[in-house]
Formats: structure tokens, sequence, C-alpha cells
């Protein structure tokens, strides 16, 4: 019995189809209780001790769901979490079926310059993440690859879905969503060359949709001048 | 009539449930599951919004059942459990198991998939009407469900009312 416990979770992950493995998670695609789902499963560092790696492990998984929730709270898209397996350390979430990140619509956009329409996209970007830290949710790893785009089904507007909470957690520290913007700065004129003008739209409107918002451009501003890390021990 | 589901998870497992409407000896039914005589969960239908619902509590409490982490004392009664977006055992059973009054039942049966499994059985004892299953959305309370669950309109704006519930269901234990 003992081996038949833990075991249910790793065979059905053995005839999924395996789409990505990053650091700390290898992400499945497979069909479970009847709907298109993705796995996360976060495996074993046999690096750290065993004791310190399950309860990090632990803490991270349990971190993302409660980030997950917390966002679908307030209105913003997320994956629904269908299950989570905290032997395994897996997460079930729902797969955001005939959905392109945000990173191939602007690559793919960029080449047939339609401006307009990127602008619309950053405007948007920039009033979920106000409202997500309105909410102290710090995303903790915001690039274009973790934003989703579905086409919308009706009125042609298309869905924008934030993925990836594993490195997320909570806070109301304007320095903390400085930084998560700071982040995502980096990632996108980095991914996205000659974008500079687009990204200020972005922060632009994320301005205009918080009231907080003040306070962590101006910490941005901070962040800018010294880097991600406040501290300069380690 | 009924609806029968694999557990992916657990490929020799299947989930079967079955709707009755018209009821009327939900009070016999509950002594029945009680003791034993019903090897099921009966689920009062009126605060399920989908079958999708009970197909993720009886997913979960099959994994607690092979892990030995159940909550509760029986796998019937950790699927009633599970429905409950809370960890009160009692509250579990006032809000979503069948209680003496009901009018209509939901049956859920966790069984070996090759297993030839007696439905006659069950519909021998309920004396009431059996629907199909999809016709369980139509006896939803949905403001019964909003209230327990807290699910706010904001959020039924980027879902729909079962994806708030299952959400909630599926992380209950961690919040």
């Amino acid at each position: 019995m003992a081996q038949e416990k833990s075991m249910a979770v790793p065979e059905f992950l053995s005839k999924a189809e395996l789409i990505k493995q990053g650091a700390e998670a290898r992400v499945y695609r497979a069909q479970f209780l009847g709907k298109p789902t993705i796995v996360k499963e976060r495996f074993r560092k046999r690096y750290r001790h065993p004791v310190l790696d399950e309860k990090l492990t632990h803490r991270r998984t349990v971190q993302e769901v409660r980030s997950i929730l917390r966002c679908r709270r307030a209105g913003i898209s997320v994956p629904v979490v269908y299950f989570v397996d905290y032997t395994s350390h897996c997460i079930f979430l729902e797969d955001v079926v005939g959905s392109s990140t945000v990173r191939d619509h602007i690559a793919s956009t960029q080449q047939s310059d339609s401006c307009k329409e990127l602008v619309r996209l950053a405007q948007r970007v920039g009033q979920i993440l106000s409202k997500m830290h309105d909410e102290d949710v710090i995303h903790g790893d915001l690039t274009t690859s973790n934003m989703l785009l579905r086409c919308g089904l009706e009125d042609g507007e298309s869905e924008l879905f934030l993925i990836d909470f594993g490195l997320s957690y909570i806070s109301a520290l304007p320095e903390d969503k400085g930084v998560d913007l700071y982040v995502l700065e980096k990632a996108f004129l980095s991914t996205h060359p000659n974008t500079e003008a687009l990204f200020e739209r972005l922060l632009k409107s994320y301005a205009a949709s918080s009231k907080k918002s003040s306070a962590v451009l101006k910490k941005l501003d901070e962040v800018r001048l010294r880097g991600r890390k406040r501290s300069m021990v380690g | 009539m009924h609806l029968t589901h694999e557990l992916e998870l657990f490929p020799d497992l299947a989930v079967t449930q079955m709707l009755f409407k018209d009821v009327r000896n939900a009070a016999e039914l509950r002594q029945c599951a009680v003791e034993g005589k019903i090897n099921g969960a009966l689920i009062n239908p009126t605060m399920l919004v989908h079958p999708f619902q009970v197909l993720v509590a009886a997913n979960k409490a099959v994994n607690l059942h092979k892990v030995g982490k159940m909550k509760t004392r029986s796998l019937n009664s950790e699927i009633i459990f599970n429905l409950l977006p809370t960890n009160n055992i009692s509250e579990a059973f006032k809000r979503f198991g069948c209680s003496d009054g009901d009018d209509s039942v939901l049956v859920v049966l966790v069984h070996n998939k090759d297993e030839s499994l007696l439905l006659s059985d069950i519909t021998a004892r309920v004396s009431g009407r059996q629907v199909p299953v999809e016709e369980v959305s139509s006896l939803t309370d949905h403001g019964k469900i909003r209230k327990l669950f807290k699910v706010t309109q904001e959020e039924e704006k980027c879902g729909t009312l079962l994806d708030a519930v299952v959400c909630r269901m599926a992380i209950k234990d961690v919040i």
C-alpha cells in the first residue's frame, strides 16, 4: 500500500505530455476529469537538504494557489485550480485553450506594425497589474511570457490571463510593487527591442488605474537607480 | 441517465452520479446511507452548479483516501466534506448532505471500473423520478451558493460560478 500511495500522480504524469521544464518545475499537458489541464510539478531538488527542500517546495505550492485565488476574487483572469496534490507538489490548472503568449503576440504584431493594437494591449496590461497590486499580490516574475492572450468569443476583445504565480507573495509595500514593475521593465525591454514608448504607455495606464500608484512609481524610479536588491549585502 | 466518469489519476476507479427528482423518501435513503446499505454519498443537488463539482470532490476524496489523509471517517463522507469551501464537517453535511425533507437527491458512487454496478439497486430504493444528471443545473440555488462560497460580482466577470466554486474547493485546506 505504501508504494501505491504516492504513485498515482507520478504515474499519471509519465503518460502526460511534457511541455516545459524550468529550474523550479516541470509543466505537463493532460486530460483531467474530462478537461484540458496543465499540471505543474515541483520536483525534488537533490542538492538541497531534504527537509528544507520539502518545506520550501510546499510553501511555494501553497503560495501559488493562494495568490491565484486572490487574483480571481479581484476579477483578474487567472487559470482555475482544479486540484492540488501536496504529496507530489503538483498543481492541476485550467488549460487556457487557444491562447498565445503576449510575448509572441507582440513579436508578430511588431513585424506587421499595427501600433494601435499594441498600445491598447499595453494599456490593458497596465490596468490589470494595478488591479493585482491593489490586492497586494506581488507576482514576482512578470514577463510577457507569463501573460496569455485568448481571442474573445463574441466581441472580438481578447482576454488577458496572468500565469505562473510560483514566485508570488502578498505585500502592501510600494517597494515590492516597484520591484515587480522593474522586473517587468527589464524583461519587456530586453525581449522586445525598441518598445520604450510602449512600456511608457503601460506605466501610464498603471498610474491612471490605481490611487496607490504614485507611491509605487516613485519607488520604481528609485529601484531603477539602484537595481532590484535593496541591501548591498549577499 | 446516470453519468459515469473515469478518474484519470486512479485508472481502475470511476465515479457514477445519478440524479433523482420528486423524491418522497429522503429520510429513509439517508438512513440507508448511514447504515451502509447504500455505499454512496447522498448530496443535495440545489447546492451543485454542475456535475464537474462532484467529480472534483470525489477525485480529491479518493486521493486523500489513498494517502491516508482524510479528514472524515469514510470516503463517502469525505466527498461531502470536500464540497464545502471551509473545514467544518458538520456544516458540510448540513449544506451538502441530503436532508430528511429534500425532494431531490444526487447519488455519488465511487467504484471499480469493471465492476458491474447495481444501479438498479439504487433506483429501487429511491421512490422518485430519475432524470439526466445534467439537469442538476436547473435545480441550482445560485444565491445560496454565492453566499456560501463568498463569490463576488467581480469574480464572476472573469469566470463562471463553477470556476469560482471549484477553485475554492480545490485549495480550501491552505486558506
